[in-house]
């Protein structure tokens, strides 16, 4: 499990200069390259001034919704007698995103001391990094980081004699890709079921066991070192105004060179696909391409010059999401494609809203039953029909996350829908 | 729904209506509160939590793109709600049809038809087929108690059920297994429910899939009579609704009253009626002739008993716990006539474990198993562990109680021993004279419960034969000799009782209503408020 | 839990529980303990250290029960129950909602195919395939020597390496058909 001989070395900039160096992994090799500097740094600033940094440097969610960081930090309240929460999203469970395994499994180190650096900011005296249960060779590495932590005092009562600490615990989840959802991720941790419940109340007013919490992204709170470290501006110049910096890319599918690239936001996606990634297998075409992960309205071929920023991608009517392009070439059912994600929503809903749990799984059996044969053309009007009404009626947006891609395939694709169902079968890749 | 309390009204328009509602009420509420009945099935107004999971209550609200969950949703000042317009209407449709994806649509089987909120609303929404080409999951049904089954293809997982046992009974043996499309509903694998008050879950459950496997294909909701009534199990007095069918009583339902039961009951008093009703009828009265006991018309034998008690001075006399307040109070007057000694005149309250329902404290089965010890004690009744036995060769008098347990040897002895009771019991058939007599299912009166609160009930059922409540024989017998006239209808009982007795004066028949009304609720000055 | 280390309360409740030392034959029988020894309430009092209830810490006991008997058993839910002050009702009810917990002992070798899309689209569905002729199993179901439970996994979050495979706590990446024999080999 090597780091994959792939990944082009220019590209690793900023978050991921240090993947794929073994020592970086240990304290002392982390401390060799400047660790926990930004730590100290913070340490001796206000809280206030930790928000504001990161408000000015433009930083942005990494968890798919790309909301701005230092906004919702300052939405935790004025600090009283109740204690605050951050909570660290490790769960990364949206087909086609792998970053997060990665920063952890390399830099264990960077996301310790951004969560310090965060719960200063918002004042949390406990950190709970909630690692996907399947990630154990992450949970590995972290473990053993989060101890030695602990050992040189950079986590625990009084950090680095500053007489300000905060705990972290690391938690390990067990099979469920809602347990991403924040409110999923809370009532996961606190009583059991990930079961995404109704907002208002936001986390920063009732989160974490009744009390304020933010919930981070992995690669949102590795990001927030070197922006202490080095300024807000020097972090501004990369990317556009809206959205600033570098970003993970998880490039899979058929691709020549799939794997995690970080880039500068803003690279047209096609030269992600082709030149970041050595373009398409055995020279095939690109079909179409899922930009931020699974959950994503599907791009066609035509539409690949868009830019890769959050502005860019959703003025090209998708969504920059995880950052996760899936490709898809000219041997890719669409069909298939987009039953297999809908099987995958279908299987993680957790249930509760009668649109999500029924409207999942009554979408993948008509996709299913026209992928096998058996369609009929009044099915593409239904699955519009359940889009319509699957879409902004539930308590989280699982529901709509089958939306996104089905019914942009749908309007994209409808001739290949059309074809299948005629002859029984997929002809487009015939 | 919460009582308006003195907290601060707003005001808000629900389409297009103007009603005024306290603050801290939801949409749904205010709806209701404009006549209109939001669909929904998650809310259940007594269970605490609002989970907002079911989504088909959704309405559109001005000024917000997306439709709002009307249960959660709180209600502001100036809000302008429409639960009528295309949106609103097409999501709750979309809703009805999602659930019938998988739903067996096994209605003509379904103990809940004619009383499902998915039936209804499929009906409303004019969509009782689904457009689902696919097969159905299907999951089969599960014990979940010793008499509650579940049907896991009807359930629509709004966990009313699961949320009524985790919040109200406070005891969280129910629960949702599983996730996604095969969630259900579960206890650990291999235990029962068993809790004293589990067989709200089948109350609460909108749909068909809790039922209760006694009245399992027993009567279908729309062929039964439903009858406001109080349950005679204990001395709590819950409100109910007595289920008949061919003049039987099928079921009790527990009937709102936020002062009483809310919208719970418990399982003794479920089965305690159902089940308990055993044991041979009186029908006609009966008169001792030459050493047996004869049938004869009303009028023959209360002449027949108006003479005999002719002359008769003193005794003791037995009361059930069960005999309502008018009863009560008609006897007491004959036995103030017959010179029996106030304190010569007991009855006996069988005694049970106590339980409450813990999130709803004032429900509780209580230790005294019958409906009206606090009226027999009002009228004067000693309460004893057991019924003194009768003086030798002194009359004896009986209301009501069976006298089942009594010893093989009660009232042997007794000079004269006259029984007004519904069931014929051994020692029963020692009586001079046995005048029949309804059970409170057959008749309608007023039991006190444990806080003295008055409540009525009314008839459900045809007596047998040709017995009488028991007030109306009392009153007539006491006519015969002078005093009062007979008295033939429950509210004219009643308004002489409460005329008689000051400590009752306070009542008012229209004011008890259908709610009840305590002792102790003031004097005078608003009694005549409910008197419509 | 046998490392020479002591576990820092931190990272007790997050430890790998899904290892071939506790599966197959090495799975623990149904009513085997958890908490009856030191090494039991040792876990236990570390995780009850990090959370401000006895609730939060379901999911690392529920982790620490198929840790150490390979699956979560009825009797683990029972005293996970009595530890936590739930019902055991309420811990099933947690239990399932969960993938990664076995309702019953798997093979020694608990191998999980990942087939979502980005697999799919490298292949990911031959590789399951490949894996469940050649240890002559069907899907969630376990080979009769006891070594082998196939089955498909949703995905895994290294879709950049596909197919990706897990078996037990670790990852297979960039697996082909072809290299499934090999895989197999090697573990045993
Ligand atoms: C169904 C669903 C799954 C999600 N899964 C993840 C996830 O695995 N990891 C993650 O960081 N965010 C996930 N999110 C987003 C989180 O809800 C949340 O927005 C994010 O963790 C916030 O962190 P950020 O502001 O740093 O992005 C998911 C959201 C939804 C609706
Ligand atoms: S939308 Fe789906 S996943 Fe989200 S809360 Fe509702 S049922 Fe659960
Ligand atoms: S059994 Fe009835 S009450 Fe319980 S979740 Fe299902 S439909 Fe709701
Ligand atoms: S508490 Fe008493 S009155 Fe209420 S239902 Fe039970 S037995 Fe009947
Ligand atoms: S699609 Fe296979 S690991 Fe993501």
């Amino acid at each position: 499990m090597a780091f994959p001989e792939t990944h082009e070395r220019e590209t690793r900039t900023l978050l991921s200069r240090h993947m794929g160096e073994e020592e970086a992994r240990t304290l002392d090799g982390w401390r060799e390259r400047g660790g926990y500097g930004a730590l100290e740094k913070a340490l001796e600033m206000e809280p206030d001034e930790i928000v504001t940094t990161v408000k000015e440097s433009g930083l942005r969610g990494r968890g798919g919704a790309g909301f701005p960081t230092g906004v919702k930090w300052s939405f935790m309240p004025e600090k009283g007698d109740d204690p605050h929460y951050l909570a660290c999203n490790a769960d990364e469970s949206e087909p086609g995103a792998f970053k997060d395994r990665e920063l952890m499994r390399w830099t264990p180190h960077l996301l310790i001391e951004g969560c310090v650096i965060a719960a200063r900011a918002i004042q949390a005296e406990h950190v709970y990094v909630y690692v996907r249960g399947e990630f154990f060779e992450v949970i590995r590495i972290l473990n053993r980081a989060v101890t030695d932590a602990y050992e040189a005092g950079y986590l625990g009562e009084d950090i680095l004699g500053s007489g300000w600490g905060c705990d972290l615990t690391v938690h390990v989840g067990a099979g469920a890709y809602i347990a991403g959802e924040e409110t999923g991720m809370l009532s996961s941790i606190a009583d059991g079921r990930a079961e995404p419940r109704i907002k208002p109340p936001f986390p920063a007013q009732s989160g974490l066991f009744g009390d304020p919490t933010t919930v981070n992204n992995v690669e949102t709170l590795s990001s927030v070192p070197m922006i202490l470290d080095n300024g807000a501006d020097w972090y501004r110049q990369w990317g556009s105004d809206d959205s600033p910096g570098t970003k993970l890319w998880c490039c899979s599918g058929h691709l020549n060179r799939p794997g995690n690239y970080e880039l500068e936001l803003g690279m047209p996606l096609k030269d992600i696909i082709h030149d970041v990634c050595g373009g398409v297998p055995e020279g095939r075409q690109v079909r179409a391409v899922f930009p931020g992960g699974s959950s994503t309205p599907i791009l066609s071929r035509d539409e690949l010059d868009c830019e890769t920023t959050y502005e860019g991608l959703s003025e090209a009517g998708s969504a920059l999401g995880t950052a996760s392009p899936i490709v898809m070439d000219e041997s890719t059912c669409i069909v298939r494609a987009m039953r297999r994600v809908a099987h995958f929503y279908a299987h993680e809903s957790c249930g509760q809203c009668v649109q999500c749990r029924e409207g999942t799984a009554w979408v993948t059996k008509i996709l299913e039953r026209i992928e096998r044969g058996g369609g009929e053309m009044e099915d593409l009007d239904t699955l519009y029909d359940l889009c319509e009404q699957m879409t902004g009626k539930t308590i989280c947006v699982l529901a709509d996350s089958v939306v996104f891609p089905l019914e942009s395939s749908l309007d994209k694709f409808r001739d290949e829908y059309e074809a299948h169902i005629k002859h029984d079968r997929c002809t487009a890749t015939a | 729904m919460p009582e308006e309390e003195n907290s601060d009204l707003v005001s808000l328009t629900i389409d297009g209506v103007e009603v005024q509602v306290s603050e801290d009420s939801t949409v749904i509420e205010a709806a209701e509160k404009a006549g209109v009945v939001v669909p929904h099935y998650c809310y259940h107004p007594g269970i605490p939590t609002r989970p907002a999971q079911c989504r088909v209550c959704l309405v559109e609200v001005e000024g917000q793109d997306k439709l709002q969950p009307s249960c959660k949703l709180p209600v502001q000042d100036g809000m302008e709600v429409h639960t009528d317009s295309d949106d609103a209407e097409l999501a709750r449709k979309s809703v009805i049809e999602f659930l019938l994806v998988n739903h067996p649509l096994d209605c003509p089987i379904c103990d809940a038809a004619g009383q499902c909120m998915l039936q209804d609303y499929a009906f409303e929404t004019g969509q009782l087929q689904s457009r689902l080409n696919e097969e159905k999951l299907v999951m089969g049904r599960d014990r979940i108690a010793d008499d509650i089954l579940y049907f896991a293809d009807r359930c629509i997982i709004c966990t009313r059920c699961v949320r009524f046992m985790r919040e109200v009974a406070q005891d969280d043996s129910l629960v949702v297994a599983q996730r996604g499309d095969r969630a259900y509903i579960d206890t650990f694998p291999d235990e029962d429910l068993d809790n004293p008050f589990q067989g709200n879950i089948v109350d609460v459950c909108p749909v068909g899939a809790l039922v209760h496997e006694d009245y399992l294909f027993k009567a279908r909701a729309w062929d039964m009579d439903k009858t406001p009534s109080i349950c005679p199990g204990c001395s709590n007095g819950c409100n109910v609704t007595l289920d008949t069918k061919e003049n039987q009583i099928v079921r009790l339902k527990p009937r709102y009253n936020g002062e009483v039961n809310s919208y719970w009951m418990c399982d003794y008093g479920r089965k305690h009626l159902v089940m308990g009703n055993r044991g041979v009828r009186t029908e006609v009265p009966l008169v001792r002739q030459g050493g047996e006991l004869e049938p004869m018309d009303w009028s023959d034998a209360l002449a027949a008993v108006g003479e005999r008690l002719g002359g008769i001075e003193g005794g003791s006399a037995v009361v059930s716990p069960d005999a309502c307040n008018e009863s009560l109070h008609y006897f007491r007057r004959l036995l103030d006539t017959l010179g029996v000694p106030a304190d010569a005149g007991s009855y006996r309250v069988e005694q049970g474990e106590e339980h409450t329902l813990p999130g709803f404290p004032k429900l509780t089965l209580r230790e005294d198993r019958a409906a009206n010890g606090t009226g027999a004690d009002l009228f004067g009744f000693r309460r004893v562990e057991s019924w003194p036995e009768p003086e030798p060769g002194a009359p004896l008098f009986v209301l009501q109680e069976t006298l089942r347990e009594a010893p093989e040897s009660y009232a042997e002895d007794a000079s004269f021993f006259l029984y007004l009771g519904s069931h014929l019991s051994p020692a029963a058939r020692r009586a001079d004279a046995v005048l029949p007599v309804t059970t409170f299912a057959e008749m309608a009166g007023t039991f006190t419960n444990h806080e003295g609160r008055v409540q009525r009930f009314q008839k459900a059922l045809q007596p047998p034969g040709i017995a009488r409540p028991a007030w109306m024989v009392l009153s007539g017998l006491l006519a015969r000799s002078g005093d009062g006239s007979p008295v033939l209808d429950a509210a004219d009982a009643f308004g002489e009782m409460t005329d008689e007795r000051p400590e009752m004066a306070v009542l008012n028949w229209g004011r008890v209503g259908l709610k009840g009304q305590t002792l102790d609720s003031g004097a005078g000055a608003e009694a005549g408020a409910g008197a419509r | 839990m046998s490392d020479e280390v002591e576990l820092h309360p931190a990272v007790a409740g997050a430890q790998p529980y899904m290892r071939a030392e506790t599966q197959g034959e090495n799975s623990a029988p149904e009513d085997a303990p958890l908490f009856d020894d030191g090494a039991g309430r040792e876990r236990l009092e570390k995780v009850l250290s990090r959370y401000p209830t006895r609730r939060a810490a379901l999911l690392p006991l529920l982790n620490y029960a198929q840790e150490r008997n390979g699956w979560v058993s009825r009797p683990a839910m029972k005293e996970i129950a009595g530890e936590l002050d739930l019902t055991p009702a309420y811990v099933h009810s947690v239990a399932t909602f969960y993938t990664m917990y076995n309702q019953r002992p798997v093979g020694k070798y608990l191998i999980q195919v990942c087939t979502n899309i980005s697999c799919d689209l490298c292949g990911g569905e031959e590789v399951l395939e490949r894996f469940l002729e050649e240890t002559g199993t069907r899907p969630g179901e376990t080979s009769e020597d006891g070594l082998y439970t196939v089955m498909e996994v949703e995905c895994l979050g290294a879709c950049g390496f596909a197919t990706v495979v897990q078996v037990n706590d670790e990852y297979y990446e960039d697996v082909t058909p072809e290299r499934v024999p090999e895989i197999l080999d090697e573990l045993d």
